[in-house]
Order: structure tokens, then C-alpha cells, then sequence
């Protein structure tokens, strides 16, 4: 194998990844405990302080505030990861066809991008959202809310990978295996590993931003349905000075979610 | 890379932002005048012409600065002479007679005759003016004003209007041929400063006739300044800080905050006259699956969903408490027309799920289903933006999970939501409020009849579609041309007994009036009519001044 053509997977924090598996873990923890529930209503505790059974106080509705955190980050990481996953896959493939085409071709499909990208996207979600038949339960309202992200986030990230791409097709390890009469087809089976380098942070870099852009979405109203939690909705108890006179860990779910979104830039940061 | 991804929900900034802001622009508002009152409205008033008034800022306007020939008490809620010294109606009911005070005076110093009297009247009348109230004399062409000598008006009407009196209510007299858009008046203030976003200040009316006022010397303020603003967190503060005298209509967490803060300016007036309720749409051409439209149709569904629902809940827990369970249109303040008899379906969820399983729904696996095994699952549809209605969809959601319904709470800002409510019937069912700001059910018409567009579960029928709504409408229509109160008592009686039999509309609260009042505001006598706080605008005065 050409000197090139090796592997280079970018390094971790492993601090980071490992903090964030551990709060995963917890979150799981929380959910597995027998009778907790994050739609669960307990009518007599309303905004209760943090106690044995609500160890983080419940919201206006009597729900267990530790529970809904901890769903809201299982479905949001979740989700996030998977719409990141595909919406890094999709740029990947955009990216590589379009750098190995004809100039002419490719320069067409990344235009095909920036209109993409100029798009009024939040209008766009909008409407989708609003034709949505208004019987979509909770669980398809998440989603729909994150594939609606993956379709939207893919255009940067295929930009990205079509300039690497690029840089690849010009290098001289491909030049030498082209000179070395290997065909198309063999070639492109080097092309991805090699791209690795790039695509792992265009993984990594998505998760966040998709995390913000559904808790944004559900701050609008525009996100996962009630009763299934979400960083928007619980971020819009902020949003009413009475409730935070009531309990301080109103301030949880944002608080979470900043450390969250901290971690994510950490394990994507080169050591 | 640049990811094009929202930012940051910014709201919580965006409230800690409105604080500090808050705190800067109270400094900004007017500095207040000695003996000024001083409160907020949310919005610039459309106009100031008190003939053309259609929104509630203009309507306040126009309440605090016109001269009415009759004045409807908001605390009595009985009708009272105002620049009229006496009035009557004629047995036929088609003839009102005024008798004007003597030496009346626009604001001006100028003389107010029946002349002014009679052209302010067929002013509104005119088409060209389209005036609102010309629509309460349901037919205004037919209506003729006579002025046989300088202190008597007569006004005849094709025929007989129920409530004509309060219409007069909303009536200003303003000089013949000289309309000047609350700059020239015979009420208590006149229009004397706008500035369009900020504020509108209104200055005491020094030649104001109205009962009382050369003996005591009425108005009592010298002036009242309607700030601009829609912002309940800000309003408070400055609330606080003595700049605002009374605040209406205050949402019940805020009412809460407050009553921490000063407990002795806040008070919840109990039962307001509006109500908050849900429907299912029952139009037989709506988009909805014909089995859906089965169930929505269905009297036995909608009385075993009404019966399921928690309504103490929902007063307690969206309301905090300040509202109160209800199960008909008038609401318990409506102390006249409330039927204290009426027979309803109490919350009971056995009898809920005994009555669906009556009428050929069955629980399987813990999933309501239909005769034809359709599971059945709607979505409530409600407005954004009001914590409570949506606090109230979920709980309600909740509640129906208990006899296997599925519920998706779906909240839609107030264009979209008409738009499928009114015209393209795309919805299963609805929560909304209805503000009532007559205690007379005859201005419920609209939404009774089974004509009116405003007949929300099934609009404008050509004919009834069912034997209980033509009931509905013959008891409507008889209450408003019955000439005795007991006769229009009891008709209204029945249509709130069909009504509670066969829950087109589902009541569910009756959100109570919470208001503040400043310490330093003296005769204050709160009403749950608008506006409730101010309706004796001429007695009220900040302590200290005269």
C-alpha cells in the first residue's frame, strides 16, 4: 500500500467521550428504575422540591424532572447521532462522486449545494412541520424532526468533503496508482479510509449542532410533540420569571445540556 | 466548517434581557403629571373616532373619554341614565325616548343638544360610517331619530331590540358635524396626547355632565396616561415601582409573583364571564376519516370524554388555582342568567368507559377501539403562546390515556389555527377561550345559531343538522323576542341543559379575573365586566390629590 493510503483517525479526549458515555449510562440508570415514567403526572407535586422520590423536584405538571432530563438527552443524543450518522454518509457520498466526476459535474452538484445551503431553512422546517397531519404521534414528531435535520445539515458537510476529495484525487499516491493502471473501481475502495480523517469530525461536529437546532426547533414549538421530552420544551420553563422564583433546578436541563454540548466539543478537539 | 443550524434558544437571555431593559425604560415612560392615573394597554389603539371602534384598546379609549346618553353599570349590571337625565321605551318596544340633562357642555364649554344627540346617532347608523354597534339594532337602515325640542331624543326602531339600552352604552355624543376623535367630548377625559408605540394621555374634561360630577367635582384625576406595552414581567416592575396604578387581566403565575412580592395589591375576583373550552369538529365535510367523524358525532363519546376529563385539575394545576370548573356557557359571575339547577355530567371515568362500552367501544390491550375496530386517537389542536390552554391540553391528554384514548396536543400559532378551524375544517378537535364581555346570552347568538359561522363544532348549517341544535336555535330565538325576562330565562335555561346533554362544546374552566391595584389608587370597585378595574373611571384618584 502507498504511503498515503494509510488510515488516520483522529485522536479523542478520551475524558470527554468517556464522561459522556458515563452520563449515557445514568441516564439509562434513570429510566430503568421501576415506576418512573417522564408522562407520569403527579398532580399533588407540582413544581416539588428535589425529595427520594423526585430527586430533582418535578415540573408544572407534577413530572419527574430527572426522568425528563435524562429521556429528553437519551432521545436527543440519540437521535442527534443518527441524523449526524446519515447526514455525514449522504455528504460522503455527494462529496466523493462529485470530486471523481467531471469538473463540469461536480462543480454542478456543489452549486446544487450552496442553493441548498441558502435556503431559507427555518421557514422550510417550518412548513414541513405545518403539513404534517396533526395526529403524528410524539415518537414520529422526533423522528421527523431529525431526519428533517439530516436533510437540511448535509450540503456543509459535502462541501467539506468534496474539497478533501479533491486534495485526494490530486495526490500523488493516486497519481501513482493510476500510473500503476489500477482501475476506478479499486481506487475508490482507498478513496473513504482515506477520507476518515475528514469525516469523523464531520460526524462529530453535526452531533452538537443537531442537539441545538432541536432544542431551538422545540423552544419554536416546532419539535418533538408532548408528552415526550425535549431540550426545547424544558428550556422554555426559562422563558417565565415566575417559574424560576419556584425551584432552582429548573436551570438543570440547560445547565445539562451546555455540559453536554461542552463534551461533544471535547472529544472532537485533536489531543 | 459553518454549519447553517439555528443558534442557541435564546428566550431565557431574551427574559433576563427584557429585565434589565425593563429596569432602563422605566426611567423612559412619561414622566406622570400630579394627580395622573396611569396603567398599560397592549397595543396601539386602531382609532380614536369612538364610531369606528372594533378592538379593545380603542373600546377603552372610547369607554374613558365618551359622553353617553345611558351608562350600563359594570358592578350592577343594570343600565343607568348618564348625559341622559331620563329615558324609556315605548310598550311596543320600538320607541326609546331620552330626556336630555340641562346644561350639558362638550369639553369645549359648548353647548350639548339633542341636536348633537340624534346626529351622533345616525351617525353610527350610516353605512358609510360602519360603525360596529350599527350592527345591534340588527336592522339600522329601518332606524329613524327624532328631536322634537332641545332636551328630547326619540329613536324609533323597525322592531323590537333586546338590550337596546346597553347599545347606548356604546354610543359617544359628539358635536353635530364636528367629530374630532376624542379631542372634543362630553365625558370625563378627552384625548389629549398620542405617541404612537408609547403612549396615549388623556386630560380631565373640566365642563363633564355626567350624575354627580358639578357636586363632587368629577373626574377626580387630572389625567390618565395608557402606556403601550405588552410585556407582563415589565408591567409588574413598574407596577412595583409606582408607576402603573391598577394591572387587569393578570396571568396566574404572574398573579402568584405577585402576590409574593405585595401580597396587599393583588386580588383574584373569582369566576370571570369568559370560559375556556374544548370541541370536536363535527362537520360533515371535513377532511377527517368518516369513522372519526362517527365518534365526533356521537353524543355518548362526547359526554364520556366530557366525564373523564379532571376539570378541578385543571383549574388547580394550569390556573394555579385561579379559575373555576365549568360546565355551561354562562358563567356562575353572569349571576342573572346562570341556571343553578342545570343537570351535567359529573367526572366519573367509570361511567365514562361504561358508557362508551354502551355505545360500542371496547378497551383491547388497554386501546379504546371503535364497533369496526378503529383505535381510537385525535389530536387536540390549541393556540400558542398561552402557557395554560397548553398546560390544560396535556393534563386532558392525560386523562384520556385512563380510557385508552390517544391524544396528540398539537399548538399552532393563531393564523394557522383559523385557518384550518374556519376554513379548511382540518382538525379533530379544538381548546380555545371565549371571552364573553356581555352578560346578556342574546350577544351569543352568533355562536348558537346554527347558521352562524361562528357555530364552531359544525358552521354555518343550512339546516339543523340534528333535532337538538333546531331546538338550540328555536330557544335562542325565542329569548330574543320574548317580552318578559322569566319567558327569555327559561328559554335560556333549556338551551344550557341541551347543551350540558349533549356537549358540542366540553367546558372546561372559567378562568377567574385577576387583578392588582395600587395601595395609593383610592374608590376602586372591581367588576368582572370590561373594564373591570376603571368602569368608575370618575372616582377614581391617587391618594394625596384632591
Amino acid at each position: 500500500m502507498a504511503r498515503g493510503m494509510t488510515m488516520r483517525i483522529p485522536a479523542i479526549r478520551p475524558a470527554a467521550f468517556w464522561s459522556l458515555l458515563a452520563l449515557a449510562a445514568i441516564a439509562i440508570g434513570v429510566l430503568a428504575l421501576p415506576g418512573r415514567s417522564y408522562s407520569g403526572q403527579d398532580r399533588e407535586q407540582l413544581l416539588a422540591s428535589a425529595s427520594a422520590q423526585h430527586p430533582a423536584g418535578t415540573d408544572a405538571l407534577g413530572r419527574d424532572r430527572m426522568v425528563r432530563v435524562s429521556a429528553a438527552f437519551l432521545l436527543s443524543m440519540g437521535g442527534a447521532v443518527m441524523a449526524s450518522a446519515a447526514a455525514t454518509l449522504a455528504a460522503a457520498g455527494v462529496g466523493t462522486l462529485s470530486a471523481f466526476s467531471p469538473a463540469a459535474l461536480g462543480s454542478l452538484a456543489m452549486l446544487a449545494c450552496d442553493v441548498f445551503l441558502a435556503l431559507p431553512w427555518l421557514f422550510l422546517l417550518m412548513m414541513v412541520r405545518s403539513t404534517l397531519p396533526l395526529t403524528t404521534s410524539p415518537a414520529h414528531s422526533a423522528a421527523i424532526t431529525f431526519l428533517i435535520l439530516a436533510v437540511v445539515g448535509w450540503p456543509a458537510c459535502a462541501r467539506a468533503v468534496y474539497r478533501g476529495a479533491l486534495e485526494l484525487r490530486k495526490s500523488e499516491w493516486m497519481l501513482q496508482a493510476r500510473a500503476a493502471g489500477l482501475r476506478d473501481k479499486q481506487i475508490m475502495r482507498h478513496v473513504l479510509p482515506n477520507l476518515t480523517s475528514l469525516l469523523i469530525p464531520q460526524f462529530l461536529i453535526c452531533i452538537p449542532a443537531f442537539i441545538i437546532a432541536e432544542a431551538n426547533l422545540g423552544a419554536l414549538g416546532l419539535g418533538i410533540g408532548e408528552p415526550l421530552p425535549s431540550w426545547g420544551s424544558m428550556l422554555l420553563e426559562l422563558d417565565n420569571s415566575p417559574m424560576l422564583m419556584h425551584t432552582a433546578w429548573v436551570y438543570l436541563p440547560i445547565a445539562l445540556l451546555i455540559l453536554i454540548l461542552l463534551l461533544f466539543e471535547g472529544v472532537a478537539t485533536k489531543q | 466548517m459553518i454549519m447553517r443550524l439555528p443558534r442557541l434558544p435564546i428566550r431565557f437571555v431574551a427574559a433576563a434581557l427584557t429585565a434589565v431593559v425593563g429596569i432602563t425604560c422605566a426611567g423612559q415612560t412619561a414622566s406622570r403629571l400630579p394627580g395622573e392615573l396611569a396603567w398599560t394597554i397592549g397595543f396601539d389603539p386602531k382609532t380614536f373616532d369612538p364610531a369606528k371602534v372594533d378592538d379593545q384598546e380603542s373600546e377603552l379609549v372610547r369607554y374613558l373619554t365618551a359622553g353617553v346618553l345611558l351608562r350600563f353599570n359594570r358592578s350592577t349590571q343594570k343600565v343607568e341614565p348618564q348625559l341622559a337625565e331620563d329615558w324609556s321605551i315605548s310598550s311596543s318596544g320600538r320607541t326609546v325616548t331620552f330626556k336630555l340633562r340641562a346644561d350639558l357642555e362638550f369639553s369645549d364649554g359648548t353647548r350639548l343638544t339633542a341636536k348633537d344627540a340624534a346626529w351622533s346617532i345616525r351617525r353610527v347608523l350610516l353605512p358609510a360610517t360602519g360603525a360596529p354597534v350599527a350592527e345591534e339594532f340588527l336592522s339600522a337602515a329601518g332606524v329613524t331619530v327624532e328631536t322634537p325640542d332641545e332636551r328630547t331624543v326619540l329613536v324609533h326602531l323597525p322592531r323590537r331590540v333586546i338590550g337596546i339600552g346597553k347599545v347606548f352604552d356604546e354610543i359617544a355624543i359628539e358635536p353635530a358635524d364636528r367629530p374630532s376623535e376624542g379631542r372634543l367630548t362630553a365625558g370625563p377625559f378627552v384625548v389629549a396626547d398620542y405617541r404612537r408605540s408609547q403612549y396615549v394621555r388623556l386630560r380631565r374634561n373640566p365642563h363633564y355632565s355626567g350624575p354627580d360630577s358639578k357636586e363632587f367635582g368629577l373626574p377626580y384625576a387630572t389625567g390618565i396616561r395608557l402606556d403601550i406595552l405588552d410585556n407582563h414581567e415589565q408591567e409588574i416592575r413598574l407596577f412595583e415601582h409606582g408607576e402603573y396604578d391598577v394591572i387587569d387581566s393578570l396571568p396566574p403565575d404572574y398573579f402568584s409573583l405577585l402576590k409574593q412580592k405585595a401580597p396587599n395589591t393583588v386580588r383574584d375576583l373569582g369566576p370571570s364571564l369568559n370560559t375556556e373550552q374544548m370541541w370536536f369538529n363535527q362537520a360533515p365535510g371535513a377532511p377527517l376519516p368518516a369513522w372519526e367523524k362517527a365518534w365526533f358525532q356521537n353524543q355518548a363519546f362526547r359526554v364520556a370524554v366530557s366525564r373523564a376529563i379532571h376539570r378541578a385539575d385543571l383549574a388547580r394545576i394550569a390556573y394555579e388555582g385561579h379559575a373555576t370548573p365549568a360546565y355551561s356557557f354562562i358563567s356562575p359571575a353572569n349571576v342573572a342568567w346562570f341556571d343553578r339547577s342545570l343537570s351535567v355530567p359529573q367526572e366519573d371515568v367509570a361511567a365514562a368507559k361504561a358508557g362508551l362500552a354502551k355505545a360500542g367501544f371496547r378497551l383491547i390491550g388497554g386501546v379504546l377501539t371503535d364497533a369496526n375496530g378503529h383505535p381510537v386517537r385525535f389530536s387536540i389542536l390549541t393556540n400558542t403562546g398561552n402557557a395554560a390552554r397548553f398546560k390544560m391540553a396535556t393534563l386532558i391528554q392525560e386523562d384520556l390515556k385512563g380510557i385508552g384514548i390517544q391524544v396528540t396536543v398539537v399548538a399552532l400559532d393563531f393564523p394557522a389555527l383559523i385557518e384550518r378551524m374556519m376554513h379548511t375544517q382540518d382538525y379533530e378537535a379544538c381548546l380555545l377561550g371565549l371571552e364573553n364581555v356581555d352578560p346578556d346570552p342574546n350577544a351569543m347568538m352568533n355562536v348558537w345559531l346554527s347558521s352562524s359561522p361562528n357555530h364552531q363544532w359544525d358552521p354555518s348549517e343550512k339546516t339543523p343538522a340534528t333535532s337538538w341544535e333546531a331546538e338550540i336555535d328555536r330557544a335562542m330565538n325565542m329569548q330574543a323576542s320574548s317580552l318578559t325576562d322569566a319567558e327569555r330565562k327559561q328559554a335560556v335555561d333549556r338551551v344550557q341543559q341541551i347543551v350540558a346533554d349533549q356537549q358540542p362544546f366540553i367546558y372546561l374552566v372559567y378562568p377567574n379575573a385577576l387583578i392588582a391595584i395600587s395601595p395609593r389608587l383610592k374608590g376602586v370597585q372591581p367588576a368582572v365586566l370590561a373594564p373591570g378595574l376603571v368602569w368608575n373611571v370618575e372616582n377614581l384618584r391617587l391618594e394625596g390629590t384632591r
